[in-house]
């Protein structure tokens, strides 16, 4: 008994053993947590032209909102594109995305439940977030972004969601406008922005509205009646509406609904005269004429989808997605118009909306097969950043603890460079910005290159209006080390030669004189990443331009050949010709090509409630390179 | 001899070891004679045909644990789903089953969540408890009401039971203990000896706690590179909660005993909700209210049949309000009611043959206001039957079984029957090794939400159908001479397990229609392989000392089999690592008069998962792993002496450290839990 017990007493040590060990070698332990990388798969050998982006929605909770992307020219489909990208953005991209647009150079994506809409550049890089609470979709006019939110800025008792106006160039939210229960979609058509109130929260006591807003007031000024928990709209090209509700899809006239087609459908894509729609019923894809409202054949087959989601036709090929069963990856179809599936690739959680850009990236750019094959007409590099001080330095583009001159030149790319759209402020007189393109800019006949800024014309009296001139200075790389350390010519515009413009001027600022600031912009108008205590730059300096008009300061407009000075709609306005080249004595000099531009404040004036004039820069286009 | 082994299995089972184990143990020194009476409980509960997992008395007290679901870490094959801080949801899902098998009982009753089909065992303190059991299967008793054969994983929770010495007439307690996170939780209870047979137990706790707590993300590159590392507090996760307990015994004659309890819990919490970027707090709060009593009388009749009549009335009250600008504001409140009746009889037709039936009935209601839409108020109700019949054999020593089948009705629908078949072989009778296997099936039902939930409740619902197959070795061994003759003792026992279990028309929420319409669905079949391998080892070494251990290790494959076109099919399901375990190693030296002090390590391990069904690398959950130190002292002062025993006045101070080297982690993604954090707990009884 005593020796039995012995051996018992063995084999249960050993069973201890055994747990201690199998604890000790089959578990693994944790590491540090590596972010979630961007995995490259080569889906199809077809070219087609530019990229597509992907915004999978993710659960709501989970973070997993997700960008992938497309490089149609290769056929590599990139899965969670955006974390390569910006692998420091904090928690990823966010919870639920909910659209994504390209507009003017920049890539906007709505992140519902991140309350944000995300800014980056066209390739996916983060340049900054616009806070709107509950974000569901975005429309774009001229430089205003409209954004519909589930709820308001201010919390109201009826639940009434609204819209958003934002400014793309300083991204602030400049109006806003109470509509109906919970809107979604909004498109414009003229001056007037539509909006559907889905009421999605009101269960079985849906909204049925549209709302019309007028763009100008920015008020609602009509409700349309189009039937229970509206959706989609969707202009096509002769201005109808396409509004999809619960039970049918309206098309609308203006206010007045033209023809009901009973299906149900849970998305649309309108291209030219077809309208495809995703029967959520008979899960299928069915097209109908924009012109005559009757169904046509189409031949693509989507019958084994499971839950078919996201859909965007495009001129070449339709894409549409299936969103599995919502909580674990979805799949991107490429069907052609022949019904002929072309390729397909695994997305994140609930791909649900498609853009199409015409920029084909690559993930590593270094390497040599992605070096761009062609020109590009808009600028490619900023060399130099040096604002005097003013009201919008710091702020266009923000500087942030640790920046200093290379990474605010970065920051100007991100918003000027490849056509982004934003703006860079100069601050007041003297202040520059250097760049350049990414081949020389030739000197042909005619106009050379278009300097795109933010000043505006008064309505009924072009001559006057908000002018704030640049003087724009050309160089050649003549001793070809790809820097901006050669002769400058100045571009001789209209004022070159009046008298009241002051040659070789001087002026020093000093960070012991920035004490004195606006109520509205309470930021250090220093440039706070130059370590020197003072700046002193030397420059032609025009005569004052600003006038008093009905109470209201306004700039005389210049004739031409300044920057920021005429409107950007002003095609010959905002051109100017290489063959305007001056040198220092103010003799005319013949330059083939020019490699670096440089724009300066060329106004010192400075009011109380305005504040200092200062030159804004929001692009620069070769005009002899193909966009 | 038979019918003292009977009465002792009596003792054991139904009173639970709380006139022996728990206050013997406690009492040991001052009381040696009743060491004795510890060895023939132990062995009575050898004897169980299904082996439970038990936490009782000082073990209890000593674990590094403020709540049931902390100590629930501490058994195999339980995965525990936590939320993290003081108030945050706590369930546990065993054996992979989804934590709706899992049923909990409150000194035998169980507690009913028929919205949501969970309990939350956060909100159970452990001061009042004085045992928590966990039976896979069914308990090993067939003297049960009707729906305890009905649940695929067990839990008992057992609380305090008064035990009076000759001359005692009243126990009082009185505890503090406070720590991070701004905890406060004084507890205070009173037994008090009406007559010798009647007897009375209050408990009155108080829980607040603030919840802010830092934690960190921190990110890095594939190159090492830091990404991003940013430190937050946790915002919205303080808990207010009073919870009061009161209970009344009579034990009379041998056999028969009735008692009621009545228990209320109030709180107010915020629930912090998951980080995502650009939210780093969120505004809804919550208030609960839960309120039962319950009744039980079992008595004995011509040494054979033995009865017990169980009734209950519950009232829970819960009002969620979302106070985050940014959504869309919610008002809800629900109102449930339960009533419940229960009627279990057992027979012994001869000695090793035994024959049992029960009945139970019960009421659920709820009532649902959303204050916000003003839609007026939404009731449901439930009517459900439970008929159960089961038998148990003792073959001598060798061999014990039982099987049991149950029926039940919910509503109007067709009655389902499941059937659960039990053995324990012992081949060595002198020797406690043995081999148990069960067969079961349980059905899990759906619950309001499933059934009724606004734009997700499918009321064509089906229950989901869990069966179970288990193997288990099972060995105990233990000397006692020790605390006689100073020499070393042990107690060991140690059990390997092996279980297949297959989840059918599991309840899933499925995408229906436009988007985000959701309905619940019986999709989905999950087929579960698990090993839990366990061994608690006692050593009394010579000059009092005591060194005990507990380890446990759990291996669980639980993959989707649903349909093999689905991109997860064959994928572990979400939450269910692969490997878990946990080790306990506690020291503890009780001095010659009687006071102890200890310290107690404790090491949890939950290995690499998944957060979502698909196994890839974006929903890749890495280990977490913690370390628990606690140290304690009790001290007896003695202050009253009669001539049949001492009365001793102690006093308890014990210190936590728990999460001891940090680690930043999270058992359910975007929930961050606290890094270190420290509890101290004053006690004195009396």
């Amino acid at each position: 008994m005593h020796i039995s017990h012995k051996i018992l007493n063995l084999y249960s040590v050993s069973v201890a053993v055994c747990i201690l060990s199998a604890i000790a070698v089959l578990s693994s332990c944790r590491g540090d947590e590596v972010i979630y990388p961007t995995i490259g798969t080569h889906v199809t050998d077809e070219v087609r032209e530019g990229g597509l982006y992907v915004l999978c929605e993710g659960n709501m909770g989970s973070n997993k909102a997700r960008l992938d992307y497309i490089n149609l020219e290769k056929g590599d489909y990139y899965a969670n594109w955006y974390g390569s990208q910006n692998p420091h953005q904090l928690k990823e991209l966010g919870d639920v995305g909910n659209d994504i647009q390209a507009y003017g150079g920049r890539l906007y994506a709505v992140i519902n439940c991140s309350h944000k809409v995300e800014v980056m550049d066209r390739k996916a890089r983060h340049i900054s977030q616009i806070e709107i609470p509950n974000c569901r979709y975005m429309a774009f006019r001229g430089d205003k972004m409209y954004v519909s939110a589930y709820v308001g800025s201010v919390a109201n008792p009826e639940l009434l969601g609204s819209v958003f106006e934002v400014d793309t160039a300083t991204l602030q939210i400049t109006r806003e406008v109470k509509v109906g229960h919970q809107p979604d979609e909004l498109c414009i058509l003229g001056d007037k922005l539509y909006v559907v109130n889905s009421g999605g929260y009101l269960i079985n006591r849906h909204d049925s509205t549209v709302s019309v807003i007028d763009l100008n007031s920015f008020t609602e000024i009509e409700k349309i009646t189009v039937g229970p928990n509206p959706q989609r709209i969707r202009p096509d090209d002769s201005g109808k509406l396409w509004v999809s509700t619960d039970n049918h899809v309206s098309i609308l006239d203006h206010s007045t609904t033209v023809k009901h087609l009973s299906v149900k459908i849970s998305n649309l894509s309108i291209l030219g005269p077809v309208a495809y729609m995703v029967d959520r019923e008979a899960h299928t894809l069915r097209a109908f004429s924009t012109i005559d409202y009757t169904e046509l054949d189409q031949p693509i087959d989507i019958s084994s989808f499971e839950h078919p989601y996201g859909l965007l036709a495009t001129t070449d090929v339709l894409y549409i997605t299936d969103a599995k069963n919502y909580v674990s990856s979805g799949v991107l179809h490429c069907f052609g118009y022949d019904g002929k599936e072309h390729w397909s690739a695994r997305t994140g959680d609930i791909p649900g909306h498609l853009c199409r850009v015409s920029e084909a990236y690559d993930l590593y750019p270094d390497t040599a097969s992605s070096k761009p094959t062609k020109s590009s007409p808009y600028i490619s590099r900023v060399y130099e950043y040096v604002p005097a001080m003013g009201q919008f330095v710091n702020v266009l583009p923000k500087y942030e603890e640790g920046d200093d001159a290379a990474s605010m030149c970065r920051k100007c790319e991100l918003a000027i460079a490849n056509n982004a759209g934003g703006l860079v402020c100069l601050g007041g007189w003297g202040g520059y910005i250097t760049f350049g393109f990414d081949h020389a800019v030739e000197n042909k006949d005619g106009y050379d290159l278009r300097i795109l800024g933010n000043a505006f014309t008064m309505s009924g009296n072009e001559a006057y209006g908000s002018s704030e001139p640049g003087i724009v200075m050309v160089s050649r790389d003549e001793n070809g080390n790809g820097k901006p350390d050669d002769t400058w010519y100045e571009l001789k515009g209209s004022e070159y030669d009046n008298p009241t413009t002051v040659h070789h001027y001087t002026k020093t600022y000093t960070r012991e004189s920035d004490t004195i600031r606006n109520p509205f912009h309470q930021q250090p108008y220093y440039p706070q990443w130059i370590k020197a205590s003072s700046m002193t730059f030397t420059g032609s300096l025009l005569a004052p331009l600003t006038e008093q008009i009905s109470g209201q300061n306004v700039q005389r407009i210049l004739d031409y050949g300044y920057a920021d000075n005429k409107p950007n709609t002003d095609y010959s306005g905002t051109s100017l010709d290489i063959s305007w080249a001056v040198d220092a004595d103010g003799k005319s000099v013949s330059l083939p090509t020019v490699d670096f531009i440089c724009i300066y404040t060329a106004v010192d004036e400075n009011y109380d409630q305005t504040g200092e004039l200062s030159t804004e820069l929001s692009g620069a286009i070769d005009l002899h390179v193909e966009p | 001899m038979a019918k003292r082994i009977f009465l002792i299995l009596f003792f054991a089972l139904v009173a639970r070891s709380a006139f022996a184990t728990n206050e013997a143990e406690q009492d040991s020194i001052y009381n040696r004679f009743q060491l004795s009476e510890v060895e023939v409980t132990a062995r009575a509960l050898e004897k169980d045909v299904i082996v439970p997992q038990t936490l009782k008395g000082a073990e209890l007290q000593r674990l590094n644990a403020l709540s049931v679901a902390d100590a629930l870490r501490y058994f195999s094959g339980v995965q525990l789903k936590d939320y993290g801080g003081v108030g945050g949801i706590k369930t546990i899902n065993i054996r992979s089953m989804g934590s709706q098998h899992t049923a909990v009982y409150y000194n035998g009753v169980q507690l009913g969540n028929a919205q949501n089909g969970q309990v939350d065992l956060g909100r159970f303190s452990l001061d009042n408890l004085e045992e928590i059991q966990l039976f896979n299967g069914q308990k090993s008793d067939i003297f049960q009401s009707a729906r305890e054969f009905g649940a695929a994983g067990n839990v008992y929770l057992t609380t305090r039971k008064p035990y009076f010495k000759e001359d005692e007439e009243v126990h009082v307690r009185g505890q503090m203990r406070f720590g991070s996170f701004s905890l406060a939780n004084p507890n205070v209870g009173v037994d008090v000896k009406l007559t010798d047979a009647l007897s009375l137990t209050l408990d009155a706790e108080y829980v607040y706690s603030d919840g802010k707590y830092p934690f960190r993300y921190r990110r890095v590159l594939p190159s090492g590179e830091t990404a991003y590392d940013t430190t937050a507090v946790r915002q919205n996760g303080d808990v207010n909660a009073v919870r009061t307990e009161l209970g009344l015994h009579h034990y009379y004659r041998t056999t028969g005993f009735w008692r009621v309890h009545a228990y209320n819990y109030y709180s107010e919490r915020g629930v912090p909700g998951a980080i995502v970027n650009n939210v780093w707090r969120n505004g809804e709060r919550l208030w609960d209210r839960n309120t039962f009593v319950q009744a039980q009388w079992q008595d004995e009749w011509f040494d054979r049949w033995s009865t017990r009549f169980l009734a209950k009335y519950a009232n829970d009250f819960t009002h969620y309000k979302n106070y985050d600008e940014r959504l869309l504001p919610s008002n809800n409140k629900y109102t449930q009611q339960e009533a419940y009746l229960s009627l279990a009889n057992k027979f012994r037709v001869f000695n090793w043959w035994d024959l049992s039936l029960a009945y139970d009935y019960q009421y659920n209601a709820l009532a649902r206001e959303n204050l916000l839409l003003e839609d007026g108020t939404d009731h449901f109700a439930r009517h459900s039957h439970w008929l159960s019949a089961a038998t148990a054999f003792n073959f001598k020593e060798y061999l014990r079984a039982q099987a049991s089948v149950l029926m039940t009705a919910v509503n109007n629908d067709a009655p389902r029957v499941t059937p659960g078949v039990f053995f324990s072989f012992r081949p060595y009778p002198k020797i406690d090794f043995s081999l148990n296997a069960f067969y079961k099936q349980s059905y899990r039902y759906p619950t309001f939400n499933d059934l009724y939930y606004t734009d997700l409740g499918n009321a064509s619902l089906r229950p989901e159908l869990a069966r179970q197959h288990s193997v288990e070795l099972a060995y105990k061994i233990s000397n006692h001479k020790s605390q006689i003759s100073n020499a070393c003792g042990y107690e060991i026992a140690a059990s390997l397990s092996y279980y297949y279990n297959r989840v059918t028309d599991k309840i899933i929420a499925y995408p229906k229609g436009q988007q985000f319409r959701w309905t619940m669905l019986n999709l989905g079949t999950v087929k579960i392989n698990g090993v839990d391998a366990k061994a608690d080892f006692s050593f009394f070494l010579p000059l009092r000392w005591v060194l005990r251990t507990r380890l446990n290790y759990t291996y669980q494959k639980a993959i989707d089999v649903t349909n093999p076109s689905d991109t997860y099919y064959g994928h572990q399901i979400p939450y269910i690592p692969w490997h878990s375990g946990s080790a306990v190693l506690g020291l503890e030296w009780t001095s010659r008069r009687g006071d102890r002090y200890g310290l107690n390590y404790s090491f949890i391990y939950v290995g690499e998962r998944y957060g979502q069904q698909e196994n890839t690398i974006y929903n890749y959950v890495q280990p977490w792993y913690t370390h628990d130190l606690s140290l304690y002292g009790e001290w007896g002062i003695t202050v009253r002496r009669t001539p049949h025993a001492t009365h001793p006045l102690w006093l308890k101070a014990n210190i936590e450290l728990n999460n001891m080297l940090g680690q930043d982690y999270e058992v359910i993604q975007n929930y961050p839990m606290p890094k270190q954090n420290v509890r101290c707990t004053l006690a004195i009884r009396y």
